[in-house]
């Protein structure tokens, strides 16, 4: 019963994690190497994809999706779509895609003359799923190596974590005052055996 | 616009949850703090007709209003973060 209590509060809190580092942007240091489009019909992995009516006909499945090539600083290569989000989840009400397709397309540059870029996105990548983050906003900057401070999510996270705080603490003084008496006289009443059940109801104020 | 009157519509019934709850919440607080009050000073007037007094003087209150937040601030973080998406 132990082993289940702890795989029940483990599941829930590496769901939590998973849900805000998905959710949450983050920021890449990039330099864009292509820009293309790609047809995509989402499958199992329709979850990983943005489904956002934004004016287009949604009852088809497939379409074409603007993908973003990179080489990132530290060597290593990123792929990335950009999606419109439109009005659903996550909640970047995103529907400049095509703007950004051109910025980013502007911002092209070789190994030989680089042009590095900030990379605001929120997803994962991952090859077995063919899942991609999707591309909120870039930025030129100077170099590969600038540093970012995440603010926005240091503010949203501590009001999650302040309002969770909130929350759970008023949960437990309610329940310490109003259900746990209760509980502990429904207990009272059938150790007795004798059924005294008005003792619920005499518990007022 | 379907997913635009979607998002309205499920945001407006979270945010009447919300509402509904901070505002039973609210107004079981001030009663409680016009109950001690009257505890402590033993007056004036009955008790009943004290919190009742005080609670009415709750329903006419900015305070009370101000809970109205709940629905304006969402619209307005909605509109600044598709400004900022969008257009910045």
């Amino acid at each position: 019963m132990r082993y289940v209590k702890w795989f029940v509060i483990i599941a829930f809190w590496v769901l939590v994690a998973g849900f805000l580092h998905y959710t949450l942007p983050q920021h890449d240091v990039a330099r864009i190497t292509d820009t293309y489009e790609k047809r995509i019909d989402p499958g199992e992995n329709a979850l990983f994809w943005a489904n956002a009516s934004t004016g287009e006909n949604v009852n088809l499945t497939g379409r074409d999706v603007f993908f973003i090539q990179t080489r990132l600083n530290n060597d290593k290569v990123m792929v990335y779509r950009n999606e419109d989000t439109g009005w659903g989840w996550p909640p970047y009400f995103k529907f400049d895609t095509s703007n950004l397709q051109a910025e980013a397309a502007d911002l092209r540059s070789t190994a030989a003359a680089p042009q590095w870029v900030v990379i605001k996105h929120y997803g994962w990548r991952n090859e077995f799923l063919s899942v991609y983050p999707n591309v909120v906003s870039i930025r030129p900057v100077d170099g590969p190596d600038v540093r970012i401070i995440p603010w926005l999510n240091i503010v949203l996270l501590t009001l999650l974590v302040a309002v969770s705080w909130a929350i759970w603490v008023r949960w437990r003084r309610f329940r310490e005052a109003r259900i746990d008496p209760v509980l502990e006289d429904v207990g009272d009443n059938l150790d007795e055996a004798g059924g005294r059940i008005r003792g619920l109801f005499r518990r007022k104020g | 616009m379907l997913a635009l009157l979607r998002l309205l519509l499920i945001g407006f019934a979270v945010l009447t949850v919300i509402y509904a709850a901070i505002s039973l919440w609210s107004r079981r607080v001030r009663r409680r703090r016009l109950e001690r009050e009257w505890d402590e000073a033993q007056g004036p007037g009955s008790r009943e007709r004290f919190v009742a007094d005080g609670l009415r003087h709750y329903d006419r209150s900015l305070r009370r209003k101000l809970i109205l937040g709940v629905y304006i601030l969402p619209l307005c973080l909605i509109a600044l973060i598709t400004y900022l998406t969008n257009f910045h």
